[in-house]
């Protein structure tokens, strides 16, 4: 405001300065260049504000970087071994190239030369190894926890020399490679993995080799990262390699959504994560760019507790798999941008085959198996066997935003063939307290998860080796335990990829998993202005590429 | 200083440190027994991949395993030396984190606190001297409205009106003066309504006191009547009211800072609620306790000197009764 009542008040100092500065700007114009340009590159300079719902709560590196929200910061600070992109494809990064065994146990990374931590520090093969040393076991008695979804198979790596890594498993580990780029997998200096944990969680001290470098932070408000201008080891696969563009990325606090969309609506702000499905439209109609990458992982649906009536029963699950109308959810809760689940894994993995078949919506089909399974329909429509009601309670997921707005859609397709469906939403909290695979009262859990290779799947859904046990099988379930070791086992995509599609056919006819759609759980509206961010297999938008102009 | 001023003083000491030390144990006690369990809730999430001992050993580590009230007594020690432990969630020190943030809150709060008594002496003021054609009625309203309208709803529309149509401030920027101004106006107005309340109640009997007719008689303007014989005995029970809405302005913070965007003690407390984050959330109770104490603490050492009604004895403050009040000489205030 001040700025505005002085150019009111235009003494004759201002109206030379005010003159000069135009016919500056005339000149430049005119020669049709500007500094920025200079260089026939891509403009550099800039400065942008991501506003965001939340930046998690502890900035310990291993701790926080499968964070939805600070994966955001940690994808600008570090860097990863190797770079996977939206199709799973995986390319270089840090390791230059990579050789295994034939049985993939043995793992050798060759490393560019020359990378640095921000703190100086060389990030060389002895830095990848406590990389790799800490991702797998943590420091769990300081409360340094492992990185989710790293292999359980590790065994140990060895420095060969000082760009040569060579990394040993106890098992086949075909995924290790493609788990390099997954979110969790930040190269952070060997320094500060040394500090104890209450110095890591202090963001000032860690230092990764990004393009970008912590410059201040507040807990609970802001975190402002400005880029290096030594960096020059960006992934080839991006198309550039050298320092960012944008000189400076602030990433700010904003917990109501709608102002969140708002600020960038008045041009106080460049981006805002996470605004509503419903809103794109309107906002991409006002010229702003929506962006909805999925990530690699699981599609959004329900993993069935196996153990619990009704759902221990084959037709019940296959009923329920029949009765949810997957294309109404799309074009009720969401917009086009979602795309209608083919399998229980996102489309975009490798090793992801369509079983769209699988997946139709029968109603009829749906009912008559329920009749075959002795639930037939009583007062009300609701169906009940032996005096019990057919119930199910949908627990929403407080991840999701539009989880529940899917579960009264479902409730209502499921209450037209006799289901009772009782839905509970809880915040995060309670949710992660009383809601769990297989829990006692828990028929469904939602799940949202993302994963980088497809290999570790199948490790996952029955408690075999710390697994999480999704349908309460435990080891019951034969078929799936050897499909499971045998994808464990494949020492090549060739031989694991006909296995991985009979597990998806097997999972999804035994009604174990119930797809809904394929999940888009990072969503973004940014300024027409900010152009050439690249968003990776984890959906994560990645701004060392971008650059915004006027 | 009397010495009956003296006793007083050292009783209402040592009643707010027990108070203190009382706020301490059940802030601990309601904290220890709130269902589920942040330790086990994290470390049991599958991705983590703790196996049953190591999840043992790590609370074993922290202390947890012990008996509630060995847990008390070890907190308790702690707190009483300054140490206020390590956040569960993000692992730094608990001081730290109150000290980064308690700034803003203390600014917010200030401010808050200047346009509520602003808002309120102008209302006040507006209620004895607006002529009732000129809209007095509706300004003895205001603070029923200012009470029934969430502060959160004032915050947000400020923010739309004065952020985003008036671009007088920036939402990514809210501890910019503007930002800062239109928050504390949010925070401030509820606090402003409780505050008008007793003095417009004061006023009205204030105003019809012989001594008030007298100054009239004597040609005094309403403006001179108000400001040097009105508003002081008017005034002084707000004094209490004051006390009582520092408890308001630490509570309000909580959701103005969450929608202005501000880091505080308010947000502080959000985020800790929603982490489960108990040692942060036992420290930041325990010293909003203490303030509030101490605050009214302070207001009830004062109160007896601002107030030459009010005698104390046996170290109890005793206000004046309708028999020995001498009304008719004296301006009468409400005293509670």
């Amino acid at each position: 405001m001040t700025e505005r009542f002085s150019s009111l008040s235009l003494s004759r100092r201002h109206l030379l300065i005010t003159t000069s500065a135009l016919a500056a700007a005339a000149l430049v114009a005119m020669a049709d260049i500007t500094p920025a340009q200079s260089a026939g590159g891509p403009p550099n300079g800039g400065d942008i504000t991501f506003l965001i719902d939340s930046l998690g709560s502890t900035w310990i590196p291993n701790n926080s970087s499968i964070s939805s929200f600070q994966g955001h910061v940690w994808g600008h600070v570090a860097d990863k071994l190797v770079y996977v992109d939206a199709d799973g494809k995986v390319s270089p990064w840090i390791a230059e190239s990579w050789e295994q065994s034939s049985d993939a146990t043995q793992f050798t990374l060759h490393l560019k030369k020359g990378v640095t931590f921000s703190d100086g520090t060389a990030l060389d093969a002895s830095a990848v190894v406590a990389n790799l040393d800490i991702w797998y076991a943590g420091r769990k008695n300081e409360g340094i926890n492992p990185v989710g979804l790293f292999p359980k198979t590790y065994e140990r790596a060895e420095a060969v020399d000082a760009t040569t890594v060579k990394v040993f498993f106890k098992a086949p580990t075909l995924g290790f490679i493609p788990t390099l780029g997954y979110h969790g997998s930040i190269l952070i200096s060997p320094k500060t993995i040394a500090q104890p944990a209450t110095q890591q969680a202090d963001l000032s001290k860690t230092a990764g080799s990004g393009p970008y470098v912590v410059v201040s932070w507040k807990e609970g408000d802001f975190v402002k990262l400005v880029k290096r201008k030594d960096y020059n080891w960006g992934p080839a696969a991006v198309g550039h390699t050298g320092p960012a563009y944008l000189d400076s990325i602030t990433y700010k606090i904003v917990s109501e959504p709608s102002l969140r969309v708002a600020a960038v609506q008045s041009g106080q702000a460049d981006v805002a994560y996470s605004p509503s499905p419903q809103e794109l439209k309107s906002l991409k109609d006002a010229g702003f760019t929506t962006a909805t990458p999925r990530y690699l992982g699981f599609v959004n649906g329900l993993a069935i507790n196996t153990k619990l009536e009704p759902y221990n029963d084959l037709k019940v699950r296959q009923a329920l798999q029949a009765g949810i109308d997957r294309k109404e959810i799309i074009d009720t809760v969401y917009t086009p941008d979602w795309k209608l689940a083919t399998s229980f894994i996102q489309s975009n993995v490798p090793g992801a085959t369509d079983h769209s078949d699988l997946l139709a919506y029968n109603p009829g089909k749906a009912e008559k198996l329920l009749d075959e399974a002795g639930w037939t329909k009583g007062a009300g429509g609701i169906r009940a066997k032996d005096g019990k009601q057919l119930t199910l309670t949908l627990y929403s997921n407080p991840y999701l935003a539009t989880a529940k707005s899917i579960d009264e859609l479902i409730a209502q397709q499921l209450g037209k063939i006799g289901w009772k469906v009782t839905i509970r939403a809880y915040d995060v909290v309670t949710f992660g307290e009383k809601v769990r695979f297989g829990g006692p009262t828990v028929p469904a859990y939602e799940v949202t998860r993302s994963f980088i290779d497809a290999g570790t799947v199948a490790s996952i859904l029955t408690d075999a080796n710390n697994g999480e046990n999704w349908f309460n099988l435990g080891d019951s379930d034969k078929r799936l335990n050897e499909l499971r070791d045998r994808i464990a086992g494949a020492a090549s995509t060739e031989i694991r990829d006909p296995l991985l599609d009979q597990l998806q056919t097997y999972v999804l006819e035994q009604g174990y998993f119930i797809p809904r759609t394929q999940i888009v759980q990072r969503i973004y509206v940014q300024s027409p202005r900010l152009k050439g961010e690249v968003y990776n297999g984890i959906a994560y938008a990645s701004y060392y590429t971008a650059t915004k102009g006027e | 200083m009397s010495h009956a001023y003296l006793a007083y003083a050292a009783k209402r000491l040592a009643q707010a440190f027990v108070v203190i030390l009382l706020a301490y144990v059940l802030t601990f006690v309601v904290v220890s027994i709130l269902p589920g369990d942040p330790i086990t809730n994290v470390l049991r999430d599958p991705q983590n991949g703790f196996t049953e001992d190591e999840i043992k050993a790590i609370i074993a580590a922290q202390g947890l395993d012990q008996p509630i009230p060995v847990q008390l007594w070890t907190s308790l020690s702690h707190f009483v030396i300054g140490d206020l432990g390590l956040s569960m969630r993000s692992n730094r020190p608990v001081a730290t984190l109150i000290a980064e943030v308690l700034p803003s809150t203390l600014i917010l709060a200030s401010a808050a606190f200047a346009i509520a008594l602003l808002l309120a002496v102008t209302i006040a003021y507006g209620t004895q001297f607006v002529p009732k054609r000129l809209g007095q009625g509706l300004l003895r309203g205001f603070p029923s409205l200012f009470l029934s309208v969430p502060n959160f709803v004032i915050g947000l529309v400020l923010i739309h009106v004065f952020g985003f149509q008036l671009g007088l401030f920036r939402v990514i920027a809210p501890n910019s003066f503007w930002a800062t101004f239109f928050a504390a106006v949010a925070l401030g107005i509820p606090v402003s309504a409780r505050i008008a309340e007793v003095l417009i109640a004061n006023l009205d009997k204030e105003s019809e006191q012989e001594y008030a007719a007298v100054a009239r008689g004597r040609g005094l303007t309403e403006m001179r009547l108000f400001a040097k014989h009105l508003l002081k005995p008017s005034s002084l029970p707000v004094v209490t009211v004051i006390a009582l809405a520092i408890g308001e302005l630490l509570g309000g913070s909580l959701i103005t800072e969450t929608v202005f965007g501000r880091t505080g003690i308010g947000s502080l407390v959000q985020r800790s609620v929603s982490t489960q984050d108990l040692p942060v959330l036992q420290a930041v109770v325990s010293l909003a306790a203490v303030v509030f104490v101490l605050v009214n603490l302070i207001a009830d050492l004062v109160y007896p000197l601002l107030d030459p009604r009010i005698s104390l004895i046996g170290g109890r403050r005793v206000r004046p009764t309708a028999a020995d009040d001498s009304a008719a000489a004296t301006p009468a205030a409400v005293t509670s």
